[in-house]
């Protein structure tokens, strides 16, 4: 068990290092990068946009029943925006990635190696990774983030008129405390963490992709696995990144 | 003008290619024999450096391509042509995209003179005019041609076939024998066919290696072969299996 992850850290180690050398010595690809910015980025904005407003909307929701009993109603803002940053924002918006773009990556990679299609991009002179995986990475590290802060925007939109028009929470208090309490180091822990997870889920659907096998039973598991380990480790990579990247941005300081 | 010494490949725990010896000669066609499974595609695969061999060298004009890293291999690739056994055609593009993508990626930008390539290309293999046509809408002939115009448009001074035959039905055959054999003389590259239909073997061959339990059994011309008594040949020629009903 140990060895096998052991292994697949270094497979994607080893993909990581390959992309960063195609990176540096083969020339880009524009039109594959704007065409998977599109796919990646553009197309993923309906599923981002609703996980983004509706949890913002139950989470300021939830928030205010249990502070309400404590007279604290205009502190629900802050809560919900510092949350969202801090937080749910990277996580949600990578979850949804790493199910609607990591298993489709998986699966088209993943159909093309089944199909010889990589083996005759090779026989062609073209690099597989340079062709197929600098854009999906690249496209996914210029697009998560962007996601990641209009998920957050449509979370705290969501909550503040949930808290206003249906909660009867005052609109100055709500505003002035979130404002106050919210600073440009939660922005920028949204964004590295957003940056980060954008990464793990390209190698990691990528590298599902390479190795699949076995004909058709094969690329069904790749996207399966894609999502599976992509989740688990956005989850787990979470819990270590929130304690690290708070002790350059620690939280509840003004 | 290829030359393979010594190559060792094991896959897994299988050993595939126990020290094969060949040599294509330039100009020629080289079929190489070989039961399902006995390592021909896996051969076949090391000529283009798609397979690192374990031990051994493979020489193309001379040049060892066995230690060569994938960004080296560019400049062989352009001289060595393969044609995979399923075509790989790239699914998301179209017949002529599929043409052109070799000689964009080579950095011709002519969009006329590519146009003219493609439909010299598709011209040869007889499906003129089919570029517009997507992957999914041909028959598995059509695709082993298109395959073929795409490994042509380049204007390899080698072509490789991965199992030209396989799959396709006994017109759809013998019309891909005769195409390999037409481009053969047209183009006088040098070609390696692997197989294990004898018809594709005795209608393209110039000469003939058989593959067997992972080394080189039997090469010779189309002739030797014919008149071979080896009872491993004899059987895989007619095809007999050795068992009873």
């Amino acid at each position: 068990m140990v060895l096998r992850l052991l292994r697949y850290v270094g497979q994607i180690a080893f993909l990581m290092v390959e992309t960063f050398e195609s990176i540096r010595v083969a020339p880009l690809r524009w039109r594959l990068l704007l065409n998977q910015v599109a796919e990646i980025g553009f197309r993923s904005q309906l599923v981002v946009v609703v996980t983004g407003a509706f949890t913002g909307a139950v989470f300021t929701a939830q928030t205010y029943f249990q502070f309400h009993r404590l007279g604290m109603d205009s502190a629900v803002g802050a809560v919900v925006a510092v949350s969202l940053f801090r937080e749910l924002g990277p996580v949600l918006t990578a979850l949804m990635l790493s199910g609607r773009v990591g298993a489709s990556i998986a699966a088209e990679i993943g159909t093309m190696k089944v199909t010889e299609q990589i083996e005759a991009l090779r026989a062609l002179g073209v690099h597989p990774i340079d062709y197929l995986i600098v854009p999906r990475v690249l496209a996914l590290l210029i697009s998560t983030p962007l996601l990641v802060a209009e998920c957050i925007g449509l979370g705290i939109g969501a909550g503040y008129l949930v808290a206003t028009e249906v909660l009867g929470v005052s609109r100055a208090y709500y505003m002035t405390n979130m404002l106050s309490f919210t600073t440009g180091r939660d922005i920028k822990m949204a964004l590295i963490k957003g940056t980060a997870f954008a990464a793990l889920i390209g190698f990691i659907a990528c590298e599902e992709g390479l190795k699949t096998a076995n004909g058709a039973a094969g690329v069904g598991r790749a996207p399966t696995q894609a999502v599976v380990i992509a989740s688990l480790v956005i989850l787990i990579s979470n819990f270590f990144l929130s304690f690290f990247l708070n002790i350059f941005f620690p939280a509840g300081t003004y | 003008m290829i030359q393979v010494i010594g190559l060792h490949k094991t896959l897994g725990v299988e050993k595939v290619l126990c020290g094969i010896d060949l040599i294509v000669p330039e100009g020629g066609t080289l079929v190489v024999l070989g039961r399902s499974g006995s390592g021909k595609s896996v051969l076949l695969k090391h000529l283009v450096g798609l397979f690192q061999p374990d031990a051994g060298r493979v020489l193309v004009n001379g040049e060892d391509i066995s230690g060569l890293k994938e960004r080296q291999l560019g400049p062989i690739r352009k001289k060595v042509g393969i044609l995979f056994q399923s075509g790989a055609l790239f699914d998301s593009m179209s017949v002529g995209e599929n043409l052109a993508f070799p000689l964009r990626e080579s950095g011709m930008l002519d969009p006329e003179l590519i146009r003219e390539r493609v439909a010299e290309a598709l011209g040869m293999v007889d499906l003129a005019g089919e570029e517009g046509k997507m992957p999914e809408n041909l028959s598995g002939g059509m695709r082993k041609r298109v395959g073929l115009a795409r490994t042509l448009v380049s204007r390899p001074a080698c072509i490789l076939y991965d199992e030209p035959t396989t799959g396709l039905d006994p017109i759809a055959t013998d019309s891909i024998n005769r195409l390999i054999r037409r481009l053969q003389k047209r183009l006088r590259s040098t070609s390696v066919v692997v197989t294990h239909d004898m018809k594709t073997a005795f209608h393209t061959a110039d000469r003939i290696a058989f593959l067997h339990e992972g080394r080189i059994y039997f090469e010779g011309t189309v002739e030797d072969l014919r008149a071979s008594e080896d009872p491993v040949l004899v059987n895989f020629i007619e095809g007999r299996s050795g068992e009873s009903d």
